[in-house]
């Protein structure tokens, strides 16, 4: 039996912006723009979902004197990931083998 | 990129992506190591040459130890301003390099106070400890086969009077940082020049 995949994470930006964050303690908001290679807007709406979901902590601070976004993957954000993952495993190799 | 679906294969794919791409931004110029590592081997050989020679330069060379902690401060903030990113062991690792500044300016103290010619083989001890321990994090081998080399020369420096011991304290700077800083700085420059 296949294991639903999270809408939330079957995405390819979101999931690009989960990958990157699992990876590093946190990141600005122009350093996942650069790495996933997507506009501002669009960063910004998933990013917000991904908020909303509760898988990423999001922080709006000032560094030296301009604006700054920081995000964070969190406890709930990992655990999603991780079962993300198992989800695809199980579909590749469906005999679990 | 935009948003939309796309199949389990090319999730796969595209998360091994992001995690490669945040893994290459782990970048280090390699130049603290380099100035380390010439400092050391500058004052270990003039020591040295003190001693061999019968010379007074009229001052502790040791002291440019102080010195280079300036501008290796100013570099850092800077490094640290422009990031975009922090990465997991980053703190681990700021607290092990200011653990070991710790501890080598306090054995310092110690020798200038009660004069430890035989303390030579405590400080390369020291020095393999957060260079074997970031080599290790970081998967860099130069800095394991640094950090072992330090951790043979000290137990070299056990049988070998204090003049030997400042030549193999050299051989601790550039094994330990010299060598690593200038692989690190060689990467660093290949680096820049595939994203050119």
């Amino acid at each position: 039996m296949f294991k639903d995949l999270d809408p939330i994470l079957h995405s390819q930006l979101r999931l690009a912006v989960i990958s990157l964050l699992i990876s590093v303690k946190e990141a600005e908001f122009t350093f996942l723009k650069e790495k996933t290679n997507s506009t501002a807007g669009n960063l910004s709406v998933q990013i917000n979902k991904l908020k909303d979901a509760g898988y990423i902590e999001v922080v709006k601070q000032f560094k030296d004197n301009y604006p700054q976004t920081v995000c964070k993957i969190s406890a709930k954000g990992i655990e999603a990931f991780e079962v993300y993952v198992n989800a695809l495993k199980s579909y590749m190799n469906p005999s679990g083998e | 990129m935009k948003e939309q679906q796309f199949s389990t294969e090319e999730s796969l794919q595209l998360i091994g992506e992001m995690i490669g791409k945040a893994k290459r931004s782990y970048v280090s110029k390699g130049i603290a190591s380099i100035v380390w590592g010439i400092l050391i081997i500058f004052c270990s050989i003039i020591t040295w040459g003190q001693i061999e020679f019968n010379i007074d330069i009229g001052f502790d060379i040791w002291l440019l130890l102080l010195l280079a902690l300036l501008p290796q401060v100013y570099f850092a903030i800077k490094e640290k301003r422009g990031k975009t990113f922090i990465g997991h062991d980053e703190e681990t690792m700021h607290y092990i390099w200011i653990s070991f500044t710790v501890c080598i300016f306090i054995t310092s103290f110690y020798n200038s106070r009660w004069g430890g010619e035989s303390s030579t083989t405590l400080i390369m001890m020291l020095y393999g400890i957060p260079t074997f321990i970031t080599g290790g994090i970081f998967k860099f081998k130069p800095m394991i086969i640094g950090g072992i080399t330090c951790w043979a020369i000290s137990i070299c420096s056990i049988y070998t009077p204090f003049k030997t011991d400042m030549l193999l304290m050299a051989a601790c700077g550039l094994f330990a940082w010299l060598i690593p800083g200038i692989i690190l700085w060689k990467r660093y420059k290949k680096q820049q020049q595939v994203h050119v």
